[in-house]
């Protein structure tokens, strides 16, 4: 297994003096569905807004794809798609004219951006909002075609911070469908960072749980489990309380 | 030009479209400030301190600065808006060099304020405003114009992105407009009778850009005025520009 991602060493401490990341160390493997675990403040958003050049490092290094973000920047654009806690659409704009507009400045021709526009309304269950206003769509709606926007121009690795965050169930079970079909069938790589556990635990492959800008653990769900929890049929969110409790306890 | 920026200044000039709100206050202000000036105080066209183009010309190069400045904080506030609604992380993110996120609405203001000037020249041309050297004068006049907007438009887009407040575009509004009456916006030097206005007059940069689109038109102004009033634009321009691409190294989005 060639990995996607390689973290190593990475720090970074903000100007207020929190010490966001303390050296991560981390790989992940191409065309896996890597969940990001941990508490709120843990370093789960400052890893990825590291790895998608959104803020930078203090010291350490990574790669992506092989790539260093460094000497790669408009490649690297291409090959990530990065969809964001908070959504970013232009409220202005219509479902279908933003889609098409994220396509064309991705390089697309117009027929590709609209052919790309229509595969994506059609995926992301969107047809009746095509010829509506950002600002006129329901929240949930706001969240899938945030979400399909990262996907326009055909991604290889996804980075989802939060994505389900204000769906409906029917929404998210949508939007997982759309998400295991592009890693199972296109083998496009998922990094995705949740707090809700039961997400993490029907979908991901991998987890690796952060605290306090420290990797407490990284591997697969059934190790984690394993390795916390007595019970073999415990859930993800059993096994990730107990083992954030014992290290609060041990701190 | 770039693919991206190109895309970019066509969602700009898109952008102003639908909100015209902007350019054609500017337009409407311009438009105004002509008919009432030349049917108000024209007569004063006649006086030998103004050659014989009469009033029109005099007070044309006027109405094209205010243009400009109605328009001009219209690239800040789309930055802002973009800023605000969260979408401005989504373009940081794309391929496109982040420059060009900057300078794409700025040109598209440019593009509207050029527009609109074509659009008041053809407008003067049919009210009898002179052409000293023809269709170079109306070339010049459009030069001119695409300097001074693309001034006011990088001051304040810069000042936006320094600031992050949408009101803050207008500062470079606000600080131009008294420099409009502290030059020979209304009359020629030798019937400003008070001394600190010719002085000040003298050393207002305003004064060589009126007069370099004053010598275009009716050629009542020496040449040097045209060449220092462009050198001025030339220099602000270039600096309108680096202030708003410094400005732009410091987003954090």
């Amino acid at each position: 297994m060639s990995a996607e991602i390689e973290i190593k060493h990475l720090q970074k401490k903000y100007p207020n003096g929190v010490e966001a990341l303390k050296g991560i160390d981390l790989e992940i493997g191409k065309g896996r569905l890597f969940a990001l675990l941990g508490p709120n403040g843990a370093g789960k958003s400052t890893l990825v807004k590291i790895m998608t050049s959104l803020i930078r490092k203090d010291s350490g290094e990574f790669r992506i794809g092989g790539m260093n973000p460094e000497d790669h920047f408009a490649r690297l654009r291409q090959y990530m798609g990065i969809a964001s806690q908070e959504n970013e659409l232009d409220p202005g704009e219509k479902t279908e004219t933003l889609l098409r507009f994220q396509a064309r400045l991705f390089g697309m021709s117009k027929k590709l951006a609209a052919e790309r526009a229509d595969e994506l309304i059609r995926l992301f269950r969107l047809s009746a909002e095509r010829a509506k206003k950002v600002s006129a769509l329901s929240g949930g709606n706001k969240r899938r075609l945030h979400c399909a926007l990262a996907l326009v121009h055909h991604p290889r690795i996804l980075f989802l911070d939060e994505p389900t965050v204000g769906m409906d169930p029917l929404a998210r079970e949508t939007f997982w469908s759309v998400i295991t079909d592009l890693n199972e069938q296109e083998n496009i790589t998922v990094l995705l960072t949740t707090q809700y556990l039961e997400e993490a635990d029907k979908y991901a492959s991998d987890i690796a749980l952060i605290m306090e800008g420290r990797i407490h653990f990284a591997g697969t769900i059934p190790a984690f489990k394993s390795l916390v929890h007595p019970n073999p049929q415990a859930s993800l969110e059993e096994s990730y309380i107990m083992y954030v409790k014992s290290i609060i306890s041990t701190n | 030009m770039n693919a991206a920026c190109q895309i970019l200044v066509v969602r700009g000039v898109f952008k102003l479209i639908k909100q015209p709100a902007a350019p054609l206050t500017g337009f409407g202000m311009s438009l105004f400030f002509l008919l009432v000036y030349q049917a108000g105080i024209g007569g004063i066209g006649h006086l030998d301190a103004f050659g014989d183009a009469g009033y029109l010309a005099f007070i044309f190069p006027i109405t094209i600065i205010s243009l400009a400045m109605g328009s001009s904080a219209g690239a800040g506030q789309t930055l802002n808006a973009d800023m605000q609604s969260g979408y401005f992380k989504r373009l940081y993110l794309s391929p496109a060099p982040r420059w060009i996120l900057v300078v794409a609405p700025m040109l598209a203001d440019t593009l509207s304020s050029v527009l609109f000037t074509g659009i008041l020249t053809a407008i003067g041309a049919i009210f009898g405003l002179p052409f000293q050297f023809g269709i170079l004068s109306v070339l010049g006049i459009l030069f001119l114009s695409l300097l001074w907007s693309v001034t006011l438009c990088g001051f304040s887009a810069g000042i936006m992105l320094r600031t992050g407040q949408r009101q803050s575009a207008a500062i470079v509004t606000n600080a131009v407009f008294p420099l409009l009456f502290l030059s020979t916006t209304f009359l020629p030097r030798e019937l400003i009778t008070a001394k600190w206005l010719l002085s000040v007059s003298w050393v207002n940069p305003v004064t060589y850009v009126l007069e370099a689109n004053r010598f275009l038109l009716a050629g009542t102004s020496p040449k040097q005025f045209f060449v220092w009033g462009t050198v001025i634009l030339v220099v602000s321009s270039l600096c309108a520009l680096w202030f708003a691409l410094s400005s732009a190294r410091k987003i954090r989005v």
